[in-house]
């Protein structure tokens, strides 16, 4: 299966605590919406394979776990990321605000200085929106930005915020190719053999 | 702050290293409410890594003695009758005789800032009529500039050039300034074209001036401690069984070195390296062979050693047909001992430990974290939040609350007077007051960082993680245990080397390690070195410093401490973690002595749903019918996903 995926990616979701980071890749990825989600709690990453212009794409997503609360993200969350899902929401003024700290961390901690950038307003399902759909244009086109207003409840713009990234990832020669070559070692519980180096060259406890 | 933190956990842990860490997560895997914090705004405490604009800030930090003395004594409002207050340290003295160097030429740096990853690009309206017909089609917009900014990009990426160029294209002023003082201070006219470093041609040594150090400080993760993992050691075990390795990458030490009559040289690890060997003779490699393999069962032939069980393992080595010269490899470079206090036992079981590690990830028994020591802590701290626990950075607590006739500590009080209550704390050693620590004797750690321009031992391939053991020039004193990582461990900017020096403090960091430096490196700044000096590699920037070893430390030592507080101690001074795994086990099953320690996390699908919850989380996770087919998605798996839900802790 995994053969014809051109690659893995790794996608971030970052944002203000209840904006609908957790809502909007449990709509990707599964496909449903709970009205009641509590705080993040025990969303680690979840994986989905997509297919943008005829590449396939395994999409690795993370989710904040809720660290964000108290601006606790660890920089770690953000190593080897290629794109990034910033969201705010329309209906909360102070989410938007709040999104040159997140711009900030983002520089600080990422580990490229190419990755693709989606804002992503969400709730537009709402009535009581503070923030226009122009504002946030603007401030996607400042930071040079992919920009959708979206909303997990409905669905609206969620599978189209994923591919825009993906697609615009895929168009960006270096961010994704360069990964299968300096590859780290990944752990596992399987015995990995003599796999590291030259075939041949195993440890002592191989000779007898 | 947005959110109010609860004032109810069961388990409240103090300090963000490694084992407050893998505590912290086992704590919340095996449902526990944990509130995990650090009065640092980092992560890690002493097991931290910065970047280099970050270990520069550290430095000026622990060089002040600025003590902080805005006492408010409000809290002392919510202690109650029967209740005693056990004070924390209000600062980290775990730190002392740092040291920096810079061998460069420093005032061009002065101007310089450190690069940020993204680019700021005022907005311009160039747009592109064809994008943006498509892009309305689909409801999104792609802002204009980033394609533009994207492809002006392309043409420098295929050199690989990293993001100084880009940054520099967009202040020009500061970069020719900084590479034409440069220029001048060596007295050469290199012809650079005043791009990024990694282009400089290939003719000539490159030379990386400080300026760029500052400029590319992204690039580095300087850990604050040296070590490793051992391919068969406890943190491995433990990260592939918790499934936390998941969050990290690591990358093979590639080569084991020696320090022989002031020369380096590759030691021969693998099978294959022993028979590829030049350096060695046809002799030499069966001597090695064979010693080696005995090794491997020692315990099956007691009568190879038991003679020499009172013995030290370098006399023991000397009674074997073994030349100096592979005496030197096996004892300091293999078994990594002391040539006067290790035993013979202890030797062959080090031998053994370094053998049996072979293999399993690469030709030497080391794995190192992409990013640095610092990412492990973080990686249980991921794993502690994604079930539940909270996270606090840049939170002090005052003091535990004692109840008088429990004798049991009952809550915290942190900095901002709001009282915490928990039935278990856990408290890293520096966060103690010295009134607590009167009675307990500290080691130190001599630690030094250096920045260099290459490899201590230049060979064909360029990309490589080096461990070398200095032994030390007078008998009685440790040796020196040198990590040397290059810019594919993500710890470096391209065209240097980082290297950590350790060892068990003797004196101040400097005096303990300088000598070794001088050994091994050109500190020199400019030409008029000796051609012999010019081998060396040159050093750009250094630190030292002295960091507590507060490992060992019995419980009874610390005054006044309930039984439901438990102390973690800081990095000790082995190559390994064995240490800090050890710890973290031992107080979680002291805590919790039925509950197992980091199991795998669930399948997705084993995940049972408490019937108590809100109604609408259970048919949100069935299949929904109103599930449209997307012709894009051609397959979804949350097969690699963990997502657990459990009860909100926060109301």
């Amino acid at each position: 299966m995994d053969e014809d995926v051109l690659t893995t990616l790794k996608i971030l979701i970052i944002g203000e605590s209840g904006v609908g980071k957790s809502s909007l890749l449990l709509r990707f990825t599964d496909d449903t919406f709970d009205p009641e989600l509590a705080a993040t709690i025990g969303v680690d990453f979840k994986v989905k394979t997509i297919s943008v212009d005829g590449n396939k794409a395994k999409l690795a997503i993370w989710d904040t776990a809720g660290q964000e609360r108290f601006r606790t993200l660890t920089p770690s969350y953000y190593r080897g990321a290629q794109g990034v899902i910033l969201v705010y929401d329309v209906t909360r003024r102070d989410t938007f605000v709040k999104l040159d700290n997140w711009l900030n961390e983002l520089e600080t901690y990422c580990t490229r200085n190419d990755i693709v950038k989606m804002l992503v307003g969400n709730k537009i399902d709402k009535e009581n929106r503070e923030v226009d759909r122009n504002e946030g244009l603007k401030f996607a086109r400042k930071h040079s930005m992919l920009f959708i207003e979206a909303s997990a409840k409905t669905c609206d713009g969620v599978q189209c915020a994923f591919e825009e990234l993906v697609e615009k990832i895929i168009q960006t020669p270096g961010l994704w190719e360069s990964e299968s070559q300096n590859r780290g070692v990944k752990l596992s519980s399987k015995e990995e053999g003599y796999g590291g180096g030259g075939g041949a060259c195993g440890g002592y406890c191989s000779m007898l | 702050m947005a959110d109010n933190l609860p004032s109810e956990f069961d388990v409240v842990v103090i300090g963000t290293g490694l084992p407050e860490s893998i505590i912290a997560a086992a704590c919340a895997r095996s449902g526990q409410r944990v509130l995990h914090v650090d009065s640092k705004n980092y992560y890690g405490g002493n097991w931290a890594s910065f970047s280099f604009s970050g270990l520069l800030s550290w430095i000026k930090e622990n060089q002040q003695n600025t003590d902080i003395s805005d006492e408010c004594e409000d809290w002392r409002k919510l202690i109650l009758e029967n209740e005693e207050v056990i004070s924390l340290s209000k600062k980290d003295k775990t730190i002392q005789h740092v040291e920096d160097f810079c061998f460069g030429d420093q005032d061009s740096a002065e101007n310089v800032e450190e690069a940020g990853a993204l680019l700021k690009l005022p907005a311009f309206g160039a747009s592109d009529a064809d994008r943006v017909a498509q892009e309305s089609e689909k409801e999104c917009t792609l802002v204009e500039n980033t394609l533009a900014e994207v492809e002006s990009q392309e043409p420098e990426k295929a050199t690989g050039t990293e993001p100084a160029s880009t940054v520099e294209g967009n202040d020009p002023e500061i970069t020719s300034e900084s590479e034409s003082s440069h220029d001048a201070a060596l007295g050469e006219s290199t012809p650079e074209t005043g791009s990024a470093p990694s282009e400089s041609s290939a003719q000539g040594p490159k030379k990386i001036t400080y300026a760029q150090i500052v400029r590319e400080g992204r690039r580095f993760n300087i850990d604050l401690v040296s070590k490793l993992l051992y391919s068969r050691g406890l943190l491995i075990d433990l990260l592939i069984k918790s499934n936390v390795s998941r969050y990290a990458e690591f990358k093979n030490a590639t080569r084991i070195l020696a320090f022989q009559e002031g020369k380096v040289e590759q030691v021969p690890c693998s099978r294959a390296d022993v028979f590829n060997s030049r350096q060695l003779t046809m002799v030499e490699k069966r001597m090695l062979m064979k010693f080696l393999t005995f090794c491997l069962d020692y315990e099956q032939h007691p009568e190879e050693y038991q003679d020499y069980e009172n013995s030290t393992f370098a006399q023991f080595l000397r009674t074997r047909k073994l030349t100096p010269s592979l005496q030197h490899f096996i004892l300091h470079s293999i078994a990594m001992v002391s040539e006067t206090d290790c035993s013979t036992l202890e030797g062959l079981q080090a031998t053994k430990k370094f053998l049996q590690c072979l293999g399993r990830y690469g030709n030497t028994p080391f794995l190192f974290p992409l990013y640095g020591q610092g990412e492990i802590p973080q990686c249980f701290c991921r794993l502690c939040a994604v079930f539940g626990g909270i996270y606090c950075l840049r939170h002090s607590v005052q003091c535990l609350v004692v109840d008088k006739e429990s004798e049991r500590c009952k809550a915290i009080v942190d900095h901002f007077g709001q009282r915490i209550s928990a039935n278990y704390f856990i408290v890293e050693d520096s966060y103690l007051s010295e009134n607590t620590c009167t009675n307990v004797c500290y080691r130190q750690i001599s630690r030094a960082v250096l920045i260099t321009d290459q490899s201590v031992l230049n060979t064909d391939a360029e990309q490589q993680v080096s461990i070398l053991t200095v032994p030390p020039e007078d008998v009685g004193k440790p040796a020196v245990c040198i990590i040397e990582l290059c810019s594919s461990t993500m710890t470096c900017m391209k065209e240097t080397y980082l290297v950590h020096l350790t060892c068990p403090s003797t004196k101040t960091a400097r005096e303990d390690l300088e000598p070794v430096v001088q050994k091994l490196f050109n500190l020199n700044e400019e030409k008029e070195t000796e051609n012999e000096e010019l081998e060396k590699p040159r050093v750009l920037w250094a630190v030292y410093f002295n960091m507590r070893d507060s490992s060992g430390v019995e419980k009874k030592s610390y005054d006044g401490l309930p039984s439901n507080v438990y102390v973690c101690s800081g990095p000790d001074s082995a190559l390994g973690n064995d240490c800090a795994v050890k710890q973290a086990e031992t107080i979680f099953h002291e805590m919790f002595p039925a509950e197992e320690f980091c199991p795998p996390p669930p399948n997705p699908e084993d995940i049972i749903y408490d019937e108590d919850e809100i109604a609408p989380e259970e048919s949100g996770f069935s299949n929904s019918p109103e599930t449209k087919p997307e012709s894009s998605t051609e397959e979804s798996s949350s097969g690699d996903s963990t997502a657990v839900k459990k009860e909100d802790n926060e109301e």
